[in-house]
C-alpha cells in the first residue's frame, strides 16, 4: 500500500488550503463577497460556449494563487488531477466522437482517426474543467473555513448542515492524525507485507477509527450539553457587507459577464 | 498485423487513455467528478435530483436531535471520518495501482441511507472547498453518484441479506461491494450524459463503464472486504453501539 494519498509526503495541515489562509490580500476580503464572485464566475465558466473565457478565469485564478504566496509544489498537487482528467476527457473526445476527420495515425497496429469536432468538444469541456477547478482552489485558499461556513448561512444554507459541517472539520484532523500514526505502527510490524494482511490492516483502522468516531461523538455531546448546548451551535455573525465590497464583487461579475458574451 | 475492428479498437484506446489518465496518479480520486466536467444544465439536473434526499435528511436528523442531542456530533464525526477513508488509497492489483473506498457502505449500515447521505453531503463539500477534489458545481452530481445510490445500496442490500438471515460478514461485505459498484455505475452515468455533447448516449456510457471495470471490478470487492472487516471489528469490540445504531437486535448483541 502507498502513503496515505500523499498525506506522508506532506505535512497533514498542508494538504488543507486552511494551512494557508493568513497574511494575503484576499484574506481581508468578505468571504460571502468572494462566495457571490465565485458562484456567479463558476456559472458563466460553465455555460461558456468556448475555450476563451474558462482559460482566462484559470489563468487569474492561477495567478491569484501565486500572489496568496502558495507554494507551487502544492498548487501543482492540487491541480494535478483535475488537469489528468482535463486530459482523458479531451483524448476520448478526439478519437470516440465526431466525425469530421482531422488526422490519423497507425498505434500499435491501430488504425487511429482524430476527429476535428471531437477535439473541438474535448477542448471546451477540458476548459471548463480548468477553469472551475482553479476558481475553486484560489476561493479555497483565500477563505478560512469559519467564514465559508458563516457565507454558506447567509446563502441559506440550512443551519443543521453547517453545524455537522463545522463538527466534521473539527475532528478531521484528530482522524487524519489517528489514521496516520495507525498506519504507521501497521506498517512498521509488516501490516502492508501482502494484500491479504494489507487489507485485513486496512479493516482494523478503518475499523478502529469509526469506534473512535462513535466514542468521540459522545464524549462531545456530554462536554457541550454540560455547557449548555441545546441542540443548536452558534454561528458567526455576519457583518453586514461593506459597500465597497458589495461595489467591487458587482464590478467583477459584470466586467465577467460582459466578457462571457463577447 | 494491422487491427481493423472498430469495437476491438475503441475498448483498448478507451482503456489505454481513460485508464492511464484516471488511475494512475498514485491517489486516484476518480470517485468524485472534477468540477467543470459537467455543462451548467446538468449540474443544474443532478443537484434538483439530490435535492429532495438533502431535505429528507435535514428533517430526519432535526427530529432524531430533539431526543437526541448527540445525533449532529455523531453525524458530523461520521462526515470526518468517510472523508478521511475516502482519502485512503488501497491498493488494487489487477490495475497495478491504487484507488480509493467511497465509505458510504458502511455509513449505510450504520447510520441508515437518508442520515449517509448528510454524511457523504459533508465530506464532499469539504473535499471540494479544500482540496480541489469533486467540485461545487458537481457536488449534487457527486451527492447522488456516492451519496444516494452508495448508501441505498449499501443499506438496502445489508438490510434484505439480513432478513433472510445471512451472516453479517457475508451481508456486510455485499453491502460493501454493491455500495462501491452502485455509486461507479451512477457516476458512469453522470459522466456520459454530462460529456457527450451531440453524441448518442449508450455508446460512451459503456465505454466510460469499460474504461472503470480494471480498477472498480476489484476495488469494489475490495471495499466489500474492508466494510465487513469495520462491522466485525464493532461487533467484537462495541455490539452495544450496533445496537443503538439498531443494526442488531439486543438479543443478536448478547448471543
Amino acid at each position: 500500500m502507498g502513503d496515505l494519498g500523499g498525506i506522508k509526503r506532506l505535512k497533514i495541515m498542508e494538504v488543507f488550503s486552511e494551512h494557508f489562509k493568513t497574511g494575503h490580500f484576499l484574506s481581508k476580503v468578505d468571504a460571502r463577497a468572494k462566495l457571490i464572485v465565485t458562484l456567479a464566475l463558476l456559472g458563466m465558466v460553465l455555460s461558456y460556449k468556448g475555450t476563451m473565457f474558462p482559460l482566462v478565469i484559470a489563468a487569474i485564478s492561477i495567478v491569484l494563487c501565486l500572489k496568496m504566496h502558495i507554494p507551487v509544489r502544492i498548487l501543482a498537487l492540487r491541480l494535478a488531477q483535475p488537469v489528468l482528467m482535463a486530459f482523458a476527457v479531451l483524448l476520448l473526445k478526439l478519437f470516440f466522437s465526431g466525425e469530421d476527420i482531422l488526422f490519423s495515425f497507425n498505434l500499435f497496429g491501430m488504425e487511429l482517426d482524430g476527429h476535428k469536432d471531437g477535439l473541438i468538444e474535448g477542448l471546451l469541456i477540458a476548459s471548463r474543467i480548468l477553469g472551475g477547478v482553479s476558481l475553486l482552489v484560489a476561493v479555497g485558499f483565500a477563505t478560512p473555513f469559519i467564514e465559508f461556513m458563516a457565507a454558506l448561512s447567509w446563502l441559506r444554507i440550512p443551519k443543521s448542515f453547517i453545524e455537522i459541517t463545522m463538527f466534521a472539520y473539527r475532528y478531521l484532523f484528530m482522524f487524519l492524525e489517528d489514521a496516520t500514526t495507525i498506519y504507521s505502527a501497521q506498517k512498521n510490524r509488516l501490516g502492508y507485507s501482502g494484500i491479504r494482511k494489507g487489507l485485513s490492516s486496512f479493516g482494523v483502522l478503518t475499523g478502529s477509527l469509526v469506534l473512535r468516531g462513535f466514542e468521540q461523538s459522545q464524549k462531545t455531546a456530554d462536554a457541550m450539553i454540560q455547557r449548555g448546548y441545546t441542540g443548536d451551535l452558534p454561528l458567526l455573525k455576519g457583518k453586514p457587507l461593506r459597500t465597497i465590497e458589495l461595489a467591487v464583487a458587482f464590478l467583477i461579475v459584470a466586467f465577467g459577464g460582459a466578457v462571457w458574451m463577447i | 498485423m494491422k487491427i481493423q475492428n472498430p469495437k476491438f479498437k475503441f475498448i483498448v484506446l478507451t482503456l489505454f487513455t481513460v485508464h492511464c489518465s484516471l488511475f494512475t496518479a498514485s491517489d486516484a480520486h476518480a470517485m468524485h467528478i472534477s468540477e467543470g466536467i459537467l455543462p451548467f444544465n446538468w449540474a443544474a439536473l443532478w443537484f434538483l435530483v439530490a435535492l429532495p434526499f438533502v431535505a429528507y435528511g435535514l428533517r430526519r436528523l432535526k427530529i432524531l436531535s430533539k431526543t437526541d442531542l448527540s445525533i449532529k456530533p455523531l453525524v458530523g464525526l461520521m462526515a470526518a471520518i468517510v472523508f478521511v477513508i475516502s482519502c485512503m488509497p488501497i491498493p488494487v492489483p489487477t490495475a497495478g495501482t491504487c484507488s480509493h473506498p467511497a465509505g458510504t457502505g458502511i455509513s449505510g449500515i450504520l447510520v441508515g441511507p437518508t442520515i449517509s447521505i448528510l454524511v457523504t453531503a459533508v465530506a464532499l463539500l469539504i473535499q471540494a472547498l479544500f482540496l480541489a477534489h469533486g467540485g461545487l458545481s458537481t457536488w449534487g452530481a457527486d451527492i447522488v453518484s456516492m451519496g444516494v445510490a452508495g448508501s441505498f445500496a449499501g443499506y438496502l442490500t445489508f438490510r434484505a441479506l439480513r432478513s433472510v438471515k445471512v451472516n453479517m460478514t457475508v451481508a456486510a461485505f455485499m453491502a460493501g461491494v454493491l455500495a462501491d459498484w452502485a455509486t461507479y455505475l451512477t457516476t458512469s452515468v453522470e459522466l456520459a450524459s454530462g460529456i457527450r455533447g451531440d453524441s448518442p448516449f449508450l455508446p460512451l456510457f459503456y465505454k466510460i463503464l469499460i474504461a472503470f471495470i480494471p480498477t472498480q471490478l476489484p476495488l469494489g470487492l475490495l471495499e466489500g472486504a474492508m466494510t465487513s472487516g469495520m462491522v466485525v471489528l464493532l461487533y467484537k469490540k462495541r455490539p452495544d453501539l450496533l445496537v443503538k445504531m439498531r443494526v442488531l437486535k439486543a438479543e443478536e448483541a448478547i448471543s
